[in-house]
């Protein structure tokens, strides 16, 4: 195949996929289209001037029918109607399967034209059907073309849609090894890789003892950032890209079931690794099927339950923690525990007694069992079914999770949580046994220091476990070099340990190791098959001291350890909504004015950092911090600021503790403020005293027997605050 | 042109029958290795313990990019291990691609000898070490074992199950 076959192919492909987004649009909207028709009939005009020159007549002919129908909507001779729409999606596949027997074999198949000539008459048919009455000479072909189509038609919606599958699939395959990057971010990357052989060059000739050596490393140091963060994001591509195949496939899917769905879209902006967003291509596309095959009721049922006869199916992409989290929620029937749990038990995966005795998460984790899901299962259990295990199995193998969440009545949501990219990792770096070992930062929940004294207190013995009490919840505790045999190698006297709050496959358990190292953002490098065998440890990597550190595969040392899945995680979803209410509550205790308590509930604060002053700017006379790329405004009642910059000694080396305090804003933002503290007390549940008028937003607490003032509301004056900075 | 013609003839003469080998020394024994399967010889490295691994893998060392498996030759011969740090050695095989390390207690000079003096190992050899050597070379300070860095492949070692006498540390 010449170059320029091909390029008119990809270009096409480019154009239909354009036309296939707008269709579904003007679907929607069908008042103001013009803008959206005038694209569709540029996409198939282009491919129609195309193949004139190229000889390819077949899907000239089908092209210029195709043209001709648009050319009347877009004069306004036809209304958008849904056959219209139909007409022209199959069109749209005609096109398509054309289009890929090019690719595939050079040719387009048989000239004869005529396995296109009952398309085309459909596409005549609408065009003139809808015209007032062109000629009287043609009703009666258009009539005899309308019997004649209208049966075919509805068989062939089956045909033509695994023509599309099997269409984008292939189509897919050639997009996989080819990417399109923008000029802009090429010619960075070769600046900058120039700029990384001027810098080598210079260290090479300076030597090491070179007076400007510092500095070259320090330029070495920001070219490899720049170039990193190029090469990333010239593989990034926007989620949106992954969406936009789901209106076509969820308007079809929901004709043939019977269902109304609308499907609404957010963050397609959302970037993600090309390659992970291939890899989580096919479960999406098995989660957004379910949902609408197996999520969403008929209209009529729909009717009955109160809800609006049409269903909606909302894809939400966002990042969170590091990961990138996309979301695929209905409104549908959601999952009944019932069923779901009859039939694991007529599938002999669960005896009755299991059955009886299993929490409303471990029922919805026995979805994903394989050999839960058969055709069967799917339709009499209302809930999602084909293949979740596969879903999930492919999901993981990229280092990403899946999360169920349903209500009865009210729908389920699915959440696949994938990691930015592959290769670059953030993690926290623990020590044990006098070995470096790395801990993926998305499995991290918490850490919790126990100094030596206190270790006796704080563990305790349940049989030949032993537990640590968090929160007056037992969490299993797991000697990292006991479980890896290297008792006896740690140093002598330990000053304390630190305890792990890890997560993974709904497991919670403490890891207890040595000692804690900066946390840094690794790059994975795999590991051979003899040390993969040993099923712990996921790759390794080099550490920014140039030392070696192994990855630790969490879910495995969890399985390792014996660690189960635990009821936890629905009571942290509650713990959102009640911790409002109740009136126990979690604080952070600190101290921000001179020997007054202060507290935070403990949901608002994401992070404690610890802060260079020298970081600290001021704007408008109001102090700010550059944090992870976001503009934090920064509240500070009690002057610390002030205090340590008066510090003498303290100079530039002096820290301020900052909390980092997010807050569920308006329109579900987050919005985010840090808060300057003098120190970190303690965290600990108090009940709420008394909510104190005068201060307006503040409360006072009872805390271990202490007087405590609470800020609360902060979310709105964090708003504000930020409005006046910006 | 004759003379660089004969020239190139001799030489592969040479190498049909002459093959230069890496000696290195483990527990006062000398090996050699061919020197044409060494990508490079990195010298005295400390080596990344890994938990749990079999025993005969001495851990894993950076390389130009790659985490590198180390095999560690003093224990695949059951000997203590050394008291030094080891010199690791980057082997590479051609044939599937494997790269790994092999962590010594010295690495000597480049020797050439003579192919036809390779000696066969004697038949009293235990079975281990019959697998691992490749016979050896009577040298003037000795003997010099060849070894096959095929066959020290992590991989084929624990394919071989003569190997696996326990793991670095307890399994817990």
């Amino acid at each position: 195949m010449d170059d320029l076959t091909k390029e008119f192919i990809a270009e096409s492909q480019e154009g239909l996929d354009r036309m296939e987004r707008c269709l579904t649009e003007l679907e929607t909207r069908p008042d103001d289209g013009a803008a959206l028709v005038g694209e569709i009939f540029r996409a198939v005009h282009t491919i129609k001037g195309t193949t004139g020159f190229l000889g390819f007549d077949r899907l000239e002919k089908l092209a210029h029918a195709g043209e001709h129908l648009l050319g009347s909507l877009r004069d306004g001779k036809l209304a958008v109607t849904s056959e219209l729409i139909s007409g022209l999606l199959r069109l749209m596949d005609g096109l398509r399967s054309i289009l890929v027997l090019i690719e595939e074999t050079g040719g387009e198949g048989t000239r004869a034209g005529d396995e296109d000539g009952e398309l085309i008459a459909e596409l005549a048919m609408l065009n003139g059907s809808a015209a007032p009455a062109p000629a009287d000479a043609l009703h009666p072909v258009s009539a005899v073309v309308e019997i004649a189509a209208a049966t075919p038609v509805v068989e062939a919606s089956g045909n033509t849609s695994a023509a599309t599958h099997a269409g984008a699939s292939s189509a897919a395959s050639a997009n996989d090894k080819t990417l399109r990057i923008d000029v802009d971010v090429l010619n960075r990357m070769m600046n900058l890789v120039g700029e990384l052989v001027l810098t080598r060059n210079q260290m090479l000739q300076s030597g090491m003892e070179a007076a400007n050596f510092p500095e070259l490393a320090r330029r070495l140091d920001s070219v490899t950032a720049d170039l990193r963060e190029t090469v990333m994001q010239a593989r990034m591509q926007p989620v949106g890209n992954l969406f936009d195949r789901f209106p076509r496939m969820v308007r079809d899917l929901a004709r043939t079931c019977g269902r109304d769905v609308r499907i609404e879209f957010s963050g397609q902006e959302t970037g993600l690794d090309k390659s992970l967003l291939e890899a989580i291509k096919d479960p999406l596309t098995h989660a957004v099927r379910n949902a609408v095959d197996h999520g969403i009721e008929a209209p009529s049922e729909r009717v009955l339950a109160g809800k609006p006869a049409e269903g909606c199916l909302k894809l939400r992409a966002f990042h969170q923690s590091g990961s990138v989290v996309i979301e695929v929620a209905d409104d549908g029937a959601g999952i009944s525990m019932e069923r779901v749990l009859a039939k694991a038990v007529e599938r002999n995966l669960v005896t009755v007694e299991q059955a009886a005795a299993m929490s409303e998460r471990e029922v919805l984790q026995l979805i994903f069992l394989p050999g839960f899901s058969t055709a069967a299962a799917v339709t009499t259990v209302s809930g999602r079914g084909v293949g979740m295990d596969v879903v999930r199995a492919n999901v993981e193998k990229v280092g990403g999770s899946v999360e169920l969440e349903s209500k009865v009545g009210l729908g389920t949501t699915l959440r696949l949580r994938v990691p930015l990219t592959l290769a670059i990792v953030p993690s926290l770096v623990v020590q044990s046994g006098g070995q470096n070992f790395a801990v993926p930062q998305s499995a991290l929940v918490e850490l919790v220091d126990i100094p030596l004294r206190e270790l006796a207190e704080v563990s305790q013995k349940m049989g030949s476990s032993e537990v640590y009490r968090l929160r007056e919840h037992l969490l299993p505790m797991v000697w990292l070099d006991r479980l890896l045999g290297m008792e006896g190698a740690s140093r002598e006297t330990p000053k304390g340990y630190y305890l792990a709050v890890l997560e993974a496959d709904g497991c919670r358990f403490g890891l207890v190791v040595d000692d804690l190292m900066p946390p840094e953002e690794i790059v994975v490098k795999p590991l051979s098959t003899v040390l993969r065998e040993i099923g712990l440890f996921s790759g390794a990597t080099v550490l920014g001291n140039g030392t070696l550190a192994l990855i630790l595969d969490i879910a495995a040392t969890a399985a390792r350890a014996g660690v189960k899945p635990i009821e936890e995680t629905h009571e942290v979803v509650i713990a959102d909504a009640t911790a409002q209410a109740a009136t126990d509550v979690s604080f952070l205790i600190f101290e921000d004015r001179a020997r007054e308590r202060t507290a935070l509930p403990l949901n608002v604060v994401e992070r404690i950092e610890t802060v260079p002053l020298a970081q600290i700017e001021y704007a408008g006379g109001r102090a700010l911090l550059q944090y992870r790329g976001e503009l934090l405004p920064l509240t500070d009642d009690g002057n610390v600021l002030a205090d340590l910059e008066g510090i003498p000694s303290g100079g530039e080396d002096a820290v301020a503790t900052v909390l980092i305090c997010g807050n569920a804003g308006e329109a579900g933002r987050r919005t985010r403020m840090g808060m300057v503290v003098r120190r970190v007390l303690d965290v600990s549940t108090g009940a709420v005293l008394d909510q104190n008028e005068a201060t307006g937003e503040m409360e006072l607490a009872l805390v271990k027997e202490k007087l405590t003032v609470v800020h609360r509301d902060f979310g709105t004056k964090a708003a504000a605050a930020w409005k006046e900075v910006a | 042109m004759k003379l660089i013609g004969r020239e190139e003839t001799e030489r592969v003469q040479d190498e049909n029958d002459v093959v230069s080998l890496c000696s290195m020394f483990a527990g006062g024994e000398s090996f050699g290795i061919d020197t044409r399967k060494i990508r490079e010889v990195l010298g005295k490295r400390e080596l990344q313990r890994v938990p749990l691994a079999p025993s005969m893998i001495g851990g894993v060392v950076p390389y130009r990019g790659e985490v590198l498996t180390t095999v560690n030759f003093r224990a695949l011969l059951g000997m203590e291990s050394y008291s030094g740090a080891g010199c690791v050695l980057v082997l590479d095989d051609d044939e599937d691609g494997e790269r790994f390390g092999l962590a010594v207690d010295e690495v000597g000079g480049v020797v050439t000898v003579n192919r036809s003096a390779l000696e066969a190992n004697p038949t009293t050899l235990e079975a281990r070490c019959k697998w691992l050597f490749d016979g050896a070379y009577k040298m003037q300070t000795g003997l010099m074992v060849q070894l096959d860095p095929r066959k020290l492949r992590p991989s084929r070692l624990t394919e071989t199950g003569l190997f696996r006498q326990g793991t670095n540390g307890r399994d817990a």
